[in-house]
Order: C-alpha cells, then structure tokens, then sequence
C-alpha cells in the first residue's frame, strides 16, 4: 500500500488516498465533492524516480545553454520546470525526450540509460513539443488515430475523447480549432499510448486565460490518474497551481528545487498580514513589544510578518486587547514571483523582456 | 520495419491532400488545364506551313526549276519578290523574317559546273538572328534542298523526297510532344513541394520532434512518404494520359521505360526537396527557394517547346538539368517507341535520382542541433 497526494481538478483543494501499486481508486474530494479516480502506477524500474539526469550540460560554440544540472522527477508528480525565456527550459527538455543532444551528462528514464536505450522508453513516454501544430488537414479523431498507430501500447481512442471533452470536436479538421482546443488535442495525442510519463512544453504558451485554466484542469486530471508529468513553463501560476515540485531554471542552472512551500519558505518572505487604516499610532510599538516583526506601509496600514499561521491569531488577539481599531485585514503568501525575485534579483516577466 | 505504420503515415497523407484545394490544383487542375489550353493553342500547327520569299534575280530555267522543287515542298509556301525590289529595304518595310536571294548568273553558273568543278554560286538567305523559331526551320528546309540539288548536279544519284527538316519531333504532333513534358513537370513539383513541407512546416510545427518521440523510425517515414509520391506520380501521370488520349487522341505507349522513368523521376526531385528543406529552414524562404530552381528548369528542360528552338547555348544548359532527361526519356518511351534513348535519357535520370534522393536521405535530420 503506497499514499499519494492528489490537487482536486475543481477546486485544487490536495488530497491524500492510498492504494496498491496498479490500483485504480474513487476519491471524493472533502472541498466541492468533486469525485474522480486515482491511479497507483505500475512499477516498472525498481527506483522512485522516473526521470533521473546527472551533469546534464548543453554548449553551443561559445554559449553554455545548460550547464551542468541535475535533478530527479519521481514517478507520479508534476514536475515544473519554471524559468524565463531562454534560460535552457526548452533545451533541457528536448535533451531528456532525446531531440537533442547533449554535449555532456547521463539522462536516466524509467531506469534507462536513453543514449543507448531510448527506442525501449518509447512506448512507454509521450511529448507535447512547444508550439506544437498537428496535421491541419485531419480531424481530431483521425489526429489520434494516426498518432495512435504508431505505438504498440494503445488507449482506447473514444476514452481520451471523452476525457479532454473533445466529442463534439471529433469531426472537426484541426486547422479549424481554436488554440485552446488545438492544445487540448496536443494533450490527447500525448495520452494515445497511455504513457507513464508526459512531457508538456510550455502547453500554454499563447493562450487565454480561460483556454490556458482549461489546460490546467486537464493536466491535474492526468496527474490523478499516476501520470509522472514534466512540465516546462515560465507562468509562476501554472508551476504554482499545478506543480508537486519546482525547479527553477536561470541561465542555464537550476538555483532552487523543492516543492512550492520549501521554496517559499525558504527563499520567499512568508506571509504577510496586511491591516488597513489602523488608526492607533502607537499599534506598530505595540505589536514590536510583543515580538511581531511590524512594519508601517503608509495610509496608515501596517504590515506584520507571519512566520506560522497561529500567529494571525495571535496579532489580532493583541490589537483586541490594546483596543487597537483598523478597518479591514488581508494576509497575502509570498509566490514563485518573489522567490525568483529573491534569488536573481530580476522579475520572472522581466527577465523574459 | 513496422508495415502498419506505413499504412497509418500513408493513409493519413493521402486524407490530407484530398482536403487540400492547393496541392489539388497543382497536380490535377493545373496540369489538365495546360494540356487543354496548349493543345488548343498548338492543334492547328500538326502540319505547319512556313512562308519563304524569293527573290530570282537570274529569272533563268535553272532558277525556275529550283523554284519548282521549293514550291514541291509540303509545308513551304514559296511568295516571289519582284525583281526590282531592295531586297534589304523590302523585308524591313514588309516585316519579313526571312528571304532567300537567287542571285544573278545562278544558272550560267551551273551550266559551267558541268565543265569545271571548281565553280560555286551562293543563294543568299536574309534572315533575322533573334528569331529562333519558323526562321530556323525555313533554313533546315532549304539546306535540304540544296543538298538535294547538288546531288542531282554533280551526277550523284537523284535523292528522292526532300524531307523537310522539322523542329518538332517527325510525324508527331505538338501535344504528342507536350504530354510527356507535362508529366514530367508535374511530377517534380509534387515532390518537390511535398519534400520542403514535410522538412520546413513540420519541422516548424513541432510534428518532427513529436514523431523522434513515438517508435516511429526515419526509414519507416521516408518510405511511407516515397509510396505516397509515387502513388501522386501515376494519379498525376494519369490524369494527363487520359486527357491526352480522351481530348486530343494522343497515343501513349504504356512500357516499362516509363515506368521507371516515372518513379526514377518521383525519387529524384523528392531528393531534391529534402536537400532544400535542409537548408532553408524558413517554409516561406524554402517555397521561394524550389520555385527558383523549377521554374527556370521547366523552362529551359524542354517542358513546353522543343529545345532546338532555343538558343546554342541554353541548349548547353538544358544538358545539365535533370528534368530534361526526364522529358526527353518519357517522349522516348511513352510516344516515339525509341528504347535506345529511352534507356540512355532514363539510365541518366537513374544516377541523378540516386545522388539526389541519397543526399536527401542522409541529410534529413529529425534531431535538432
């Protein structure tokens, strides 16, 4: 029996279950009721982990595009592989599915050494390349049936029609989708073979709000269902909303790997309690005598740090208790935005400017 | 070498360019209505008649004679010039291409031939350099009569029919002509194009680094893609024939010289694609660049008109153009019946699709740098 933690499709709300290893089971989510299943993988190496990459380096004549990484995708969860344009997201990714060739390193998947056994990996992981534009001039079933017979490990095609809600598109030629649904049928091209792992690069790059969501809900379901998904993108919301581990990628070196809460609580500034229009000039003394790290934020509002969620508790508490008055409260979580802030002194979006 | 996966790839192929109104139009409609519009320009000129001034200044029985054979001539019409014309003043003011002048003294001249062996007379044929067309035929004519002539006056047995020395194929028609270059152009075109969009817009698309991905292999896909041209080629080659034969009453020769030459040719110019698309990477800038090298070989192989009508020195470069192999190895095969050309034309167009489908071949890279 093995635990897994799952992010409900609806709602995001992280649910653990437990299960056998091949195991398909129902969870209800306890938030919105959402019910879905969870699929246990099958083990098929013996480690944990399934992408393995040692020393991985890229050079191109005199430019180090990735240099000397490595880092370990354990089977079953989402792994972001967050940085700005052209910090060796992409380069990285097409080196592991063997579309390039790295200049030096070992890259491990499913156990397997792909410079000399990749043709066996193939059956059993699946791409989305970035930008990726399919045969214009064949419908969405046929799109999957062409991709489709080229694996001798099948899904059935009318389930993953069903899954990524494409029945009414079924008929339509490709070229005549909208950009989110072009995606969405990218996301079922890289499900025909049932892969154990699915590598999506940058699956939102171009899309709208709503389409890009819409892509998300469908990348969580894959995750609930035991895929191991590789994911390159430079939308911190994506990483935030979608990932069970992060790394951060810049200028061609990871500079920070954890899961979102380690990477917040380590390189970001924790929470922050944010109270407006207080009126008492004296509150900031106040909450400093009572060990609050305390700041004033102008207009009257004070910022309080908060290192444990307790502690909102025990600031307002304190106010109550000193007849300390304020208009309203707001406690506001560092994000991927200020982490990668704090550990390349530029702005995600800048550094892509 | 998985043969359902070359179904799949050619069955999905096959779907796409029924959908396609473009690729349609390029190998069926353009080529059914080139073959319509130029055997309809060219179905009056089977027995063509050139028209040849003379001028007699000798106005002699010799002269007289001569002018008898010419006129004898099937597709000569012979108009006199006065005598007392300017013979240079004349053809410019009358536009004339060309005239020929029998000088005064031609049949004295003769006459004295009889005796001494060493006395010649020349005729004198105006013509106009540029003019490569009916211009060189009129002289190919007359060169021939003359021939002709001499034979008869210098004891020589007497050459029965004076052929004339036509530009166009002996006894064949213009579309006769014209059917073969057709297929031939046709052909290079589909695989060209077809080559550049497999290595530019898939590359660009993404579809290439998907497929490196899937257990798909590179010789699977090239073969995949080669059955499918050759599937294009004979639909192609077909369309034309049948138009050809239903329209205009070509008779096409079905044997196995054509059969090669039609798929040598699918391999050649899809090597050639592949080598493009190699390294123009833009589908745009590649587009361009393979309407830069067929267009001009079209034109110059001998698609459209026959190559004697061209200048000396773009014959030379014709020779160099594979596509002209092509044309020249089809018309030998599907309409003159000459297997030995047909063998040498297509025996060429055999070593150019090797090197160009083999270069093709190797350097097609699904992996990026």
């Amino acid at each position: 029996m093995v635990e897994k933690t799952v992010k409900c499709p609806s709602c995001g709300k992280t649910i653990t279950c437990s299960g056998n290893p091949g195991e398909i089971v129902k969870v209800t989510c306890p938030s919105c009721y959402t019910e879905g299943k969870v699929t246990f993988p099958k083990n098929i190496s013996n480690s944990d982990n399934a992408i393995e990459v040692f020393n991985l380096k890229k050079v191109y004549d005199d430019l180090i595009a990735v240099n000397d990484i490595s880092f370990n995708v354990k089977k079953g969860e989402v792994f972001a592989f967050l940085g700005p344009n052209g910090a060796g997201k992409t380069t990285t990714v097409e080196m592991i599915e063997s579309i390039r060739q790295p200049t030096e390193g070992t890259i491990k998947i499913l156990g397997k050494d792909i410079s000399k056994s990749f043709n066996e990996v193939k059956e059993f992981i699946s791409i989305l390349p970035q930008e990726f534009h399919s045969f214009e001039r064949l419908t969405v079933r046929e799109t999957l049936v062409y991709f489709s017979a080229l694996y001798k490990k099948r899904a059935n095609i009318d389930d993953i029609i069903n899954i990524l809600d494409l029945k009414e598109y079924e008929k339509k030629l490709y070229k005549a989708l909208s950009g989110g649904l072009k995606q969405r049928v990218g996301v079922a091209i890289a499900l025909v073979n049932d892969p154990e792992i699915i590598f999506l690069d940058e699956p939102t790059t171009g899309l709208d709000p709503k389409a890009r969501r819409e892509v998300w809900v469908v990348i969580a379901s894959l995750r609930n269902k035991g895929k191991t998904i590789f994911l390159t993108t430079h939308y911190m919301e994506e990483a935030e909303y979608l990932a069970d581990h992060i790394a951060i990628i810049h200028k061609g070196k990871i500079i920070a790997e954890g899961s979102l809460d380690e990477l917040i609580d380590k390189y970001g500034k924790g929470s922050i309690l944010h109270i407006k229009k207080c009126m008492d000039k004296d509150a900031i003394e106040a909450l400093k005598e009572r060990g609050f790290n305390a700041y004033p934020e102008g207009n009257g509002d004070i910022a309080v740090k908060i290192d444990y969620k307790e502690r909102v508790l025990e600031v307002l508490s304190n106010l109550r208790h000193d007849c300390i008055d304020y208009e309203s409260i707001d406690i506001r979580r560092s994000n991927l935005e200020e982490v990668f802030l704090n550990l390349t002194g530029a702005k995600l979006t800048e550094e892509e400017q | 070498m998985n043969l359902r996966i070359v179904a799949a790839d050619f069955v999905a192929q096959l779907k796409g360019w029924t959908r396609s109104r473009g690729t349609i139009f390029w190998a069926i409609v353009f080529p059914v209505l080139l073959i319509l519009l130029f055997g309809a320009i060219f179905s009056g000129s089977d027995n063509p008649t050139y028209t040849l001034q003379v001028q007699d200044l000798d106005d002699s029985a010799w002269s007289h004679s001569y002018l008898e054979n010419l006129t004898k001539i099937p597709v000569l019409k012979v108009e006199i010039i006065p005598k007392d014309e300017n013979i240079t003043q004349y053809i410019t003011e009358k536009d004339l291409r060309g005239a020929l002048v029998i000088p005064k003294g031609f049949g004295e001249k003769i006459s004295e031939s009889f005796v001494n062996k060493n006395v010649t007379v020349n005729l004198s044929f105006y013509y106009d350099p540029s003019d490569q067309g009916s211009t060189s035929v009129v002289r190919s004519i007359l060169s021939s009569s003359l021939q002709e002539l001499n034979l008869g006056l210098t004891g020589g047995h007497h050459v029965v029919g004076m052929s004339p020395v036509s530009t166009i194929t002996k006894n064949f028609k213009y579309i006769d002509f014209f059917i073969p270059g057709m297929i031939g152009f046709t052909i290079m075109q589909i695989c060209i194009y077809g080559s550049i969009e497999r290595n530019t817009k898939y590359r660009k698309d993404g579809i290439l680094r998907k497929l490196i991905t899937t257990p798909i292999t590179k010789t699977e896909w090239i073969l995949s893609k080669m059955l499918f041209m050759m599937f294009l080629s004979f639909f192609s080659t077909a369309i034309a024939v049948i138009i050809g034969m239903v329209v205009w009453g070509v008779v096409i020769n079905f044997n196995i010289w054509m059969l090669i030459i039609l798929i040598a040719n699918s391999f050649l110019f899809s090597g050639l694609g592949m080598i493009i698309g190699r390294f123009v990477k833009e589908e745009e800038t590649a587009d361009t660049a393979a309407g830069a090298i067929s267009f001009p070989m079209m034109f110059l192989a001998g698609t459209f008109f026959p190559m004697e009508q061209m200048p000396v020195f773009l014959q030379t470069i014709a020779h160099a153009l594979p596509l002209y192999y092509v044309n020249e190895g089809l018309r030998n095969a599907m309409i003159q019946l000459d297997f030995g050309k047909a063998a040498f034309n297509g025996g060429i167009v055999i070593i150019f699709a090797f090197i160009f489908f083999i270069a093709g071949v190797l350097l097609t890279k699904w992996k990026e740098d």
